[in-house]
Order: structure tokens, then sequence, then C-alpha cells
């Protein structure tokens, strides 16, 4: 019989209400904020695995988010804008879209899985760049301006019109990809990739391909990623590489560990954080453009009071409330890891 | 079993404070005004290579409310801060925000909808640059029921290719700011051949397009085109590339991104002789070209429909208008000898048009706007600097004026020198929605007839 705990209840909760949202709040919230928290957090969730269970921080997430989204806005835009303009219909565009970034982003972790640490760091971080460079200057498939006018399928339809219709479909993807990195991450193998990140020579001499393993991971991650990409450029109709440069690089991050990087369900908490923050700090005068510096104390403040992040904060109340305070509370992902109860 | 309850009670209190939090945010984003009230946003850049131009896009915009419609500005010394008052046929025009972009098309796309969907504005007026200008056209295409007056953009695709129905553009575009100049460089200057080098983004290939356009049109040859990305610091390797063996050499590096390209080419081919040089509208924007020093003196510069030192009634007029309104415009100083930037000048004409298809409607936005985008299309406006209405693609036809820079007190100055008058997009048949967008390789280099050659007149000027 499945155990009713605190975490089940507020997640149940948090589900209902991402559901009835489109009932209880504007148009303008579920249209530009929550949607936008939706695949925010789905990119942020792909840093997280690789993370929590790989022991990889990525920095290349957005750019294979990107890699998707450019895919798609150059498949399925028809005429006036920049790009190939190859007018494909839409879910066209989203197989080849996640395909190519998929295969992009196994190229991209076949390259860096011999790396760790700060240097594993440093590779995506390249990959980053080198995407965001590449479509500012091959003007064929983007150049500076992006791609505009990028439409979404027919059932979705006009997303300005029927803004509920991809908030739930972005809300089903979020919902799909937790249930799909929840349940690889107890395969076997999620299992070799967490003995992988763990002790990654013993591993090794077990006759594990630690390389391939970390490969697959990063392509697995990719595809995440990817699902976010596709939905960001139906979100925005339009990408460009200002998109996908190392401002939203570091956004990712950021969310990631203001959410916690150590559990799944911190990706939506942090996406939902950083947008609103976004969104309404904007309107308070003194703060206006500098939205990063306010984030930025933000990240250094969480960082310092609760490494597990918004998330962490909550397991720590939770443990306080029940006085069960376990020690040592500054655990961090790559030592620890996610505990089998908490994913 | 205590523990248990208290981690209930924690659940509980947690759940309360999202619940209200929510409530709280959702009516914050769904508080409506009076329907009476016309809710205007204005997007400008205040971050990026066009950043210091921010207040000169404000400026432009409250000096025709307060001209056209009786506001106000807030503060005379600083334009952002907007306006107050001010109304149309009894319905009042309020400024609902500010967005600030940075020349990316990505953030001109999330602020206009910052603007636009959470804080409600009916009419956007902006952005400053080409490629958010397309993006905005787009934009503008998915939310027919809202007016979108451009601000300064000047890409040629906006109006060309995008053809939004409710976006209006009443300045030029980059292409015909330039009518004149291809002429200029080979019949006067005797340049044959010229090398160009642009900022690779839409406006500057825009800017581009209308020298190469007409110098080859007149049966010049554009030997090689370097294309810097906008934002680029250092210039060396650019500038290393521009070849010396040409007559002349077209220069439409804009904003921050003029002053470092000069000096890198002076690092990397010696003293610039200004008569070899034409430089685009940045060689000539208030503000700007003061700080280019007289290294430059002798270049001939490109527009943007703007002269400031026009000797005509309704020019004075209108620099006076600037000064009455504000006192300085920051960061340059005084605000009257900034009316003729491009930046001040395209948000005040676009302001003005905006307002007099309001005022043709009696300020009313009812039936999704569609009254009113019919009156502004029918707008037309007699300009400090000519007649202007708008084509089939919402795009002002205007008359286009080049300047020379000269010395005067060690001091660099600038004049007009040149007038082409209703200047179309065609370009005289050059471009049409279905020829290639301006880009690193179009146009190409082909001679042809354009209606103005040989026919540039030579307005009065002051000083």
């Amino acid at each position: 019989m499945t155990r009713i705990t605190p975490d089940r209840v507020v997640g149940i909760g948090a589900l209902v209400l991402a559901v009835i949202a489109p009932f209880i709040v504007s148009s303008y919230w579920v249209g530009a904020l929550l949607t936008q928290m939706l695949f925010l957090g789905i990119v942020a969730a792909s840093l997280i695995f690789l993370s929590a269970y790989g022991g990889m921080i990525s920095l290349a997430q957005v750019a294979v988010y990107g890699i998707a989204g450019f895919v798609v806005g150059n498949a399925t835009t028809n005429g006036n804008t920049k790009g190939l303009n190859l007018g494909w219909n839409p879910w066209w565009g989203v197989i080849a879209g996640i395909a190519i970034a998929v295969g992009v982003g196994l190229l991209f972790g076949a390259l860096a899985s011999r790396s760790v640490g700060i240097y594993f760091l440093m590779i995506t971080l390249t990959y980053s760049v080198i995407a965001n460079l590449t479509f500012g200057q091959v003007t064929d498939v983007s150049g500076f301006g992006g791609i505009s006018g990028i439409p979404a399928p027919g059932a979705i339809g006009r997303v300005e019109a029927h803004q509920n219709r991809l908030y739930y479909v972005a809300l089903v993807a979020a919902f799909l990809v937790y249930l799909l990195l929840r349940y690889v991450a107890r395969t076997p193998f999620g299992l070799t990739l967490q003995g992988v990140r763990d002790d990654p020579i013993r591993m090794a001499s077990l006759g594990y391909n630690v390389n391939l393993h970390r490969t697959i991971a990063f392509g697995f991650a990719s595809f995440v990623a990817s699902i976010g990409g596709v939905l960001f450029v139906w979100w925005n109709g339009h990408i460009d590489p200002a998109s996908i440069d190392l401002g939203a690089t570091i956004d990712v991050l950021v969310i990631a560990v203001i959410g916690g990087l150590y559990r799944l369900e911190g990706a939506w908490v942090g996406a939902l954080f950083f947008v609103i923050v976004n969104n309404y700090s904007q309107q308070i005068s003194f703060i206006g453009p500098r939205f990063h510096t306010l984030i930025g104390a933000i990240f250094l403040l969480i960082v310092l009071v609760s490494p597990g992040g918004l998330v962490g904060l909550w397991e720590r109340a939770l443990e306080l409330a029940s006085g069960t305070h376990k020690e040592p509370s500054d655990r961090t992902p790559i030592e620890v890891g996610p505990v089998e109860s908490h994913v | 079993m205590n523990a248990l309850k208290s981690k209930w009670k924690l659940v509980t209190l947690a759940a309360l404070v999202v619940l209200a939090a929510a409530s709280v945010l959702a009516t914050t984003a769904t508080a409506r005004s009076s329907a009476s009230t016309i809710k205007i946003a204005v997007l400008s850049d205040c971050q990026g290579a066009f950043g210091s131009f921010d207040n000169q896009d404000m400026a432009g915009v409250v000096t025709a409310m307060a001209q056209f419609a009786g506001a106000k500005a807030k503060n005379p010394n600083k334009p952002r801060d907007g306006w107050t008052g001010g109304s149309i046929n009894g319905h009042p025009l309020k400024l609902v925000g500010v967005g600030c972009s940075n020349d990316r098309a990505d953030t001109a796309i999330k602020e206009t909808k910052r603007l636009m969907e959470q804080l409600g504005a009916d009419i956007l007026i902006g952005p400053l640059s080409g490629d958010e200008s397309i993006a905005v056209a787009n934009y503008a295409k998915q939310h027919p029921n809202k007016t979108f007056v451009d601000g300064s953009a000047g890409a040629q695709d906006t109006t060309l290719k995008v053809r939004a129905p409710n976006f209006f553009r009443f300045n030029g575009d980059g292409a015909m700011w330039n009518a004149g100049l291809g002429d200029l460089a080979h019949n006067k200057l005797g340049w044959k051949t010229a090398a160009v080098i642009a900022d690779d983004y839409s406006f500057a290939w825009t800017s581009a397009a209308g020298f190469i356009a007409e110098f080859c049109a007149v049966g010049g040859n554009v030997t090689k085109r370097v294309f810097p990305p906008l934002n680029t610091t250092d210039y060396s390797s650019y500038a290393q590339q521009m070849p010396t063996n040409v007559d002349g050499t077209f220069v439409a590096v804009g904003g921050a991104g003029l002053i470092p390209f000069l000096k890198a080419y002076e690092q990397a081919h010696g003293p610039i002789d200004g008569k070899k040089f034409i430089g685009n509208l940045f060689w000539g924007t208030p503000g700007q070209f003061e700080q280019l020093s007289t290294r430059v003196a002798g270049a001939y510069v490109g527009g943007a429909g703007t002269a400031g030192d026009l000797a005509t009634k309704a020019a004075k007029a209108y620099n006076a208008q600037v000064g009455k309104v504000f006192k300085t415009i920051p960061p340059y100083g005084a605000a009257a000898p900034q009316a003729a930037s491009t930046f001040t000048y395209g948000f005040y004409v676009n302001t003005w048009g905006l307002l007099a298809g309001l005022k043709a409607n009696g300020g009313n936005i009812a039936g999704g706007q569609k009254s009113l985008q019919a009156a502004i299309k029918k707008v037309r406006l007699a300009t400090p600097y000519g007649p202007l209405y708008l084509d089939k693609n919402n795009q002002a036809v205007i008359n286009v004026f080049y300047q020379q820079l000269y010395e005067k007190g060690g001091k660099l100055a600038v004049k007009t020198v040149g007038e082409i008058p209703g200047v179309t997009q065609t370009f005289g048949g050059t471009f049409s929605s279905s020829t290639p967008a301006p880009g690193r390789t179009n146009p190409k280099c082909v001679k042809r007839s354009l209606p103005w050659i040989g026919k540039t007149i030579h307005p009065p000027v002051t000083g």
C-alpha cells in the first residue's frame, strides 16, 4: 500500500492546482508565466537528472534546447522570416527537432564523457557558446535576428488565441517527463549511472562501460531538454541566438540551483520562482532592468542558506517539524545523490 | 505522533500561503482600468548597442504627446519618466509601461508580451532597432486587435515582408535613408569601387543595401562586404579585412560599435581620410557624432529622414518644441540639439502618426481597433522634414536628407547638403516583397536606373 507522506500530498496538491489554474488565475498567468515555468522546468529537470544521477553538471542543456527550437523554426516556417523556411507540417518539425537535438546531444556527450568536475563544466560551456555563435553566424539557418512566426500544430492552434491549449500540452509534457525521469532513475541503467556517479573506477572494474553510460545519459537528457525547446518555440513563436546565449544558459543553472539540484521537483519549483521574480521585479522601479543583480543575490543567498535549494528548505522544515533533523544538511548532489524515497 | 501532526500543520500552512499568493498575483494581473482610457506602452532599448539612446526614444514620444494630446513631461530632465495628462477626444492616454529591450529580438518579444499581456496595453510604440521590429511585427500579426507603431527601427523586412496590417511605420527604412549616397559617391566623389562594412543584422544589412543598390545602379562596383556581429567590441580583425585599394568605404557600423571600429581602422590602415568615407546615420546622430572627433571631417553621412539644420519654419519649430518639453536628454545634454536624432524623431513621428489616427476616429479603440487602424492608414503628416504618407504596407514614404561632417571651431559639425523627396520603400523599383531580403550577399551589384539620380536638391540650411 502506498504510504501517504507530506511530499506526496503537496505534489498531488500542486498537480491539482496546475490542472485547475486556467480557471482560477488570469490568462496572462496561464499563457505567459505558468507555461514558461513548465518548459523551463523541463530543461532544468534535464540538468538536474544529469547532476543528481550522473554527477554531471551540464551547461549544454540550453544549447540542446535551442538546437531543437531552431530545427523546428527552420522546418515549419513558410515565407517571410530568416532560415530555411521549409514549411513542413509542425509535427514533422517536432520529430526532426528532437531527433537532431538528441543526435547532437549524443555527440556532445561522447566527447565530454571522459571529463569530470570542472572540466566537464567547461566542455559543456563550450558547447553552449558554439551553439550560440553558430546560429548567430550562419545566416542560412538563423543569423542575429533569428526566426519569427513559428507556428504551433493545428491541434494547439494560434497560441495567442488558445493559451490554455499550449498550457495543458506543456503540463502533460512536464508530468510525463517527470514520471519518465523517475522511472529511468530506477531502471538498471539509472542504477548503473548512479554507480558511475559515485565510483566510476569501481564500476569500470566491474565491467561497466562508464563512458557509454555517461554518453547515453547525456543523450537522454538531451531528449528531455529538446522537448522544452519545442514547447519554447511554440510558446514564443520566435527564436534567435540570444534565446540560447550565456545569460539563458546561466538562467537554467540558476533555476536548477534555486529549486534544488538533487530533486527533480526542484526544477519546476525553481522555474516558478524564477519566472515570477523576473516578471514582477521589472515593475519595481529601482530594480527594473537590474533583474540579474537581484536573481544573483537570491542565488547567493540560496547557496549559502540552503544548498538543497527551495526544495531543500522544505525538507528541512519538515525535518524540524517532525524533530528528525538529519546531518549533514549541506549535502551536495554529487557527494550524496538522491535518496530513493525522494524520487 | 506529535511530529507527524506538526508535519501536516506545515503542509496546510504551505498550501494556504500558496493559495493566498496565487490569488493576490492573479488579482493584480487581471486588474482593468476604465473603458475610456487608452493604454499605451513604449518599447525602448535601455541596454545593448543602442541603450544610450533610451531617453531620446522617450523624449520623442513625450514631445509628440505634449504637442498633439496636451500631455506634460513628468520630468523635463528625464524623458524616461514619461508623461502625465494627455487625452484624445476625452479619452485619457495612459502610459502603462516602458519596455527595456537590448537590440535582441528575443528580449523585444519578452518585453512586448509583458507590456501587452500583463500590463494590458492597447497600443505599443516601438521598438528601436531592426530585428526587434521584425519580431514585434510578427507578434502584431498574431494580435490583430491591438495596434503597433514603430519607434525608430529601420529593417526592410518589417514592413516589406512581414506586412502586419496592424503595424505602422512612419519612419523610413535603412535603405531609404541612404538614398542619394550612391549617386553622390559615384558621380560627385568619383568613386568607381567601394568596400562596405556593416553590422551583421537586419537594419545594417538594409542600410548597406541602400548604398550598394544605388552605387551599383549608377555604375559603381562594390568589391568587398564585411559584416562584424553587432555588439562586437574588438574590430581589429574586421578592420584588417577592409581593402585600401578601393576608392572609398561605406560604413554602417552603428551604436556603441562605431568609435571602436574607427579606432581599429586607424590602427590597421593609418589616419582616416574623411573624403574616402561615407557613413550611415550613426555618423550624424546628435549625441554621438560629436564623439567622432575631427578625424572624420569631410565624410558624407546618410541621414534618417532628418535634417537638424534645415532652415524651414517647420524644422525650427520642431527643434524648439523638443527644447520646450525637455531641458536635457541624458546622457547627451541639452534637449533641442538632439531633436533631429534618428531616435528622438523616429519615436516622435510615429507617436504623432498614432495620435493623428486617434484624433481622426475620435479615440475609438472598440471593435478590435479596426476603426483606429483604418484611420491610421489614411494619416498624412506635414512633418518638419516634408510631407509623409503610408504606402499599402503601412510604410512611410518620406523625404530623405544626407549630410557632410566638417570642422567648425576645432570641433566636428554636421551640415545637410542633399535632399531626395518622396523616397519609397521599393527604392525606385529595386525592392519588393518577392526580392531577396537584404543580407550579406544581397542585393547584388547591378546597374539600373533610379528616378532620383542627378536630381538631388540642395535644401536651405541654417549656420
